[in-house]
Formats: C-alpha cells, sequence, structure tokens
C-alpha cells in the first residue's frame, strides 16, 4: 500500500495554496484601505 | 439637378478648410521644437540607408539577434503603454463611468497613434518590407502562428481605434449627420477593440513561448501572455495619468474649464484602478515565481536585475499609488506613475532584448541609428498628437452631447 507523507509545502502547491489565500485576503483589505472619503480635496 | 451644385460647394468648403487647418500656427520656435526637428530629419536621413543599404547599415542586428531594439522598445513596450486606451473605452462605455469621459477621446487618439507609429514601426525592422502585406492576404503565412495573429489584430485594432475616434473628426469637419451615426457604432467598436486587446496584448507574451531556451528562467514563465496582459493594464493607465498631467500644462487652452476642474479626481479614480491592477500583476508574478521554484536563482546578477524590476519597479509603485490615492497626493501618483511606467519598460527590454540570450558569448546592444530612429517615431507622433488635439475638439465637450 502506498502511503503518502507531503508535509513540505516546497515539494507539493502547499504554497501556491498558501499565496492564492494571502492574495484573496489581501485584495480585499487593499480595496478597504482605497476607499478613502471623498471630502478630502486633493492636493 | 440640386445635389450637384451642393456637393461640389461642400467639397470647395472642404478643400478650403483643409488647406486652412494644415498650415502650421506660431509660435514655431518653441523649445519641444528647436528639439525635435534635428531628431526628426537625422532619423530620416537614417531611414534612407536604411531602406537603400539594408538594415545591416544602420542597426547592430545580425543572424543570431534578429530581434532588437525596434521590435523590442518600438512594438512590444510601445503597443503595452497604449493599453490605456482599450482600459479607458472599457470603464466609459462598456462600464458607463461617465466620470471619465473628459479622457476617453484624448486616450483613444494616443493609442490610435501609438499603434499608427509603433506598430508602424514593424515596418522598419523587416528585412523585406513589402511582404508585410502576406499575412494581411494569407499567403504563405501560418495561420496558427502567434504572429499571424498579432499581425491581424493590430490592424484591426488601428481601424477600431479609427472609428472610436472619427466623430470627433467629424465634428471637426462640421458634418454632423455622419457624426451621429458614426456615434451609433462607437461602442461595437470599443466592444470589437477590447477584445482584440485582450488578444494581442497576450500575444505579444505568447511571441516568447516558443525561446524557452533563449530567455533566462526569471523571465520566462508558461503564463507570461497572461503576465502581459495584466501588466498592460496599469501600464495603459499609468501612461493615462502622465498624459493627462503634461496635457493639462503644454495644452490648457485646448481644454474645457470643467475638464480642468475634475483632473485631478480623474487621476485619483485612474491611480485606483492601476493600484488594483499592479497588486494582482505583482501576485502572478510571486506564482509564477513560487511555480518554478525560482528562489535558487536569486543569487547572481539576474537575480538582482530581477528582484530591481519586480520590488523596484512594480511593488514600490503599486504602494506608491495606494499611498497616494489614500493620501489624495497628486504629486505622489504622478511618482508612482512614472516608476511603474519605467518597470514596465524595463520589463519589456528584459523579456525581448536584455534577457534574450543571457548566456550568449556575444551581446546586442542597439546603435545610436537605432536610438535616434526611435526618438524620431516618438517625436513625429507626438507632433500629429499635438497637431490633432490644437485643432479637433478633443478635449473639449461635443457640443452635440
Amino acid at each position: 500500500m502506498e502511503t503518502y507523507f507531503y508535509v513540505n509545502i516546497f515539494e507539493t502547491k502547499g504554497l501556491e495554496y498558501l499565496l492564492l489565500m494571502a492574495f484573496l485576503v489581501l485584495l480585499v483589505l487593499l480595496f478597504r484601505y482605497l476607499k478613502t472619503p471623498h471630502s478630502t480635496k486633493p492636493k | 439637378m440640386q445635389p450637384k451644385p451642393k456637393l461640389s460647394r461642400e467639397f470647395v468648403r472642404f478643400f478650403k478648410f483643409m488647406i486652412s487647418e494644415i498650415k502650421p500656427k506660431p509660435p514655431y520656435f518653441t523649445p519641444f521644437n528647436v528639439i525635435t526637428v534635428p531628431i526628426i530629419l537625422l532619423g530620416l536621413g537614417i531611414l534612407v540607408i536604411r531602406f537603400s543599404k539594408g538594415l545591416g547599415a544602420v542597426t547592430n542586428l545580425s543572424q543570431e539577434f534578429p530581434w532588437g531594439f525596434w521590435i523590442g522598445f518600438d512594438v512590444i513596450t510601445g503597443v503595452a503603454l497604449a493599453g490605456g486606451a482599450y482600459v479607458i473605452t472599457f470603464i466609459v462605455y462598456v462600464m458607463r463611468v461617465e466620470k471619465y469621459h473628459p479622457v476617453a477621446n484624448v486616450t483613444v487618439l494616443n493609442g490610435f497613434l501609438a499603434y499608427v507609429f509603433y506598430a508602424g514601426a514593424l515596418i522598419l525592422d523587416l528585412g523585406r518590407p513589402w511582404n508585410i502585406i502576406n499575412p494581411i492576404i494569407g499567403n504563405s503565412f501560418g495561420f496558427n502562428s502567434v504572429m499571424f495573429l498579432v499581425a491581424w489584430h493590430f490592424l484591426m485594432y488601428m481601424a477600431a481605434e479609427f472609428i472610436e475616434f472619427s466623430p470627433v473628426v467629424a465634428e471637426w469637419l462640421g458634418w454632423k449627420k455622419i457624426k451621429k451615426w458614426l456615434s451609433t457604432i462607437t461602442l461595437g467598436a470599443v466592444i470589437f477593440g477590447i477584445t482584440l486587446s485582450t488578444l494581442h496584448q497576450s500575444g505579444l507574451g505568447a511571441l516568447f513561448l516558443m525561446a524557452k531556451a533563449k530567455l533566462h528562467p526569471l523571465w520566462y514563465s508558461e503564463f507570461i501572455p497572461i503576465l502581459f496582459f495584466t501588466s498592460s493594464i496599469f501600464a495603459g493607465l499609468t501612461m493615462v495619468i502622465m498624459e493627462g498631467t503634461l496635457s493639462h500644462r503644454v495644452l490648457k487652452d485646448h481644454i474645457d474649464p470643467d475638464h480642468h476642474a475634475s483632473h485631478n479626481e480623474i487621476i485619483i479614480g485612474l491611480a485606483k484602478f492601476a493600484t488594483v491592477a499592479i497588486f494582482v500583476y505583482y501576485f502572478f508574478k510571486l506564482l509564477t515565481f513560487l511555480h518554478n521554484k525560482q528562489w535558487t536563482m536569486l543569487g547572481d546578477f539576474w537575480g538582482f536585475w530581477y528582484i530591481l524590476e519586480v520590488v523596484g519597479f512594480v511593488l514600490i509603485p503599486g504602494c506608491l499609488l495606494a499611498f497616494g490615492v489614500k493620501q489624495r497626493n497628486i504629486i505622489i501618483i504622478r511618482v508612482g506613475s512614472i516608476m511603474a511606467i519605467a518597470g514596465v519598460i524595463l520589463n519589456r527590454l528584459n523579456v525581448s532584448i536584455i534577457a534574450f540570450k543571457w548566456n550568449a558569448p556575444v551581446k546586442y546592444y542597439p546603435s545610436w541609428q537605432e536610438i535616434v530612429v526611435t526618438l524620431m517615431i516618438i517625436s513625429i507622433e507626438i507632433w500629429v498628437f499635438r497637431w490633432v488635439v490644437s485643432r479637433m475638439p478633443v478635449m473639449k465637450k461635443s457640443k452635440a452631447r
């Protein structure tokens, strides 16, 4: 019986999945950061 | 018999109008004219030699390096920087965000001229320029080739951009009925143009898919078409920011006062879009970096050069643009835009020239003639742009609107 113990994220696609999750979270944060009130006059 | 005299009257009016418009307007001895006229004359002289004696007489191109500065900068970089036209027309005509309407015409004009001059510069680079007709007529051409797609797309996109801009030309000529009809087909041309752009911006990247052995692994990726497409979005937007800034200083007499007032708000809005596009592009770069396990290649000169491009000219301008939007600071946005444009130029030159055949014993460096001809093309484009903007209602509200 073949068993897998892939715990190294560099050998699997784990790192890429982590990056994708980080991307989605950071994208939401970026949108919130860019949402500025319109009352401030441009400098 | 009524139509005939009317037509001839219209023809005479049109002829007189064109003669009066073609005449150059003072002042003649501006710093821009004084710098660009010698460049244009020198460039034209070099082109005479190029077409009479061949590419080898004026360029450093060879069998080893058949693609040089004219392809790498004029075509591959120039087309990316012209991406603002399809992004702005998508925002204005498809998404119906009217806030950006004041910059739509001028951006389409810029995109059209960029394609005419930069994609047109392909003719200079062809050993047998008369064969440029072959992909268009399908003569001895691989229909599955990326180059076939790019050639057709350039041609059709130029036509689509001209249709998008044509209502302004019709208004300038006083053709009210034709203008009304042209305005009705603009949306179709816009959608067609956007479809073409998504394909040929990525198609320019796909040209390098076959060059896996020649391109440095840090720049080669199976996703290079997607990287080219996403980077063309923020390249175009940051170019619109910079062009808008320059136009507002140099051509302020030709701009509506309303447009003047809303200019900063438009810049901040465009910077917002550009920030998100840079963010997405940066993560694509990071993803390909991790996917190909490229961290082992960062120790040498190429690694440092790659970090300079990705961090110095992608991540930092992205952060500057985000910060500029948050602070509503136009100066920071402009600095971020210049850096982002520099980043796209660096990326395209890395892919097409600098990191291309990176391990070859003999390197390619552009000759001074290649650089002068490129400067000549840019100068002529700006001349034509200035001529159009100072005569046609490009930055002014349409009377019919």
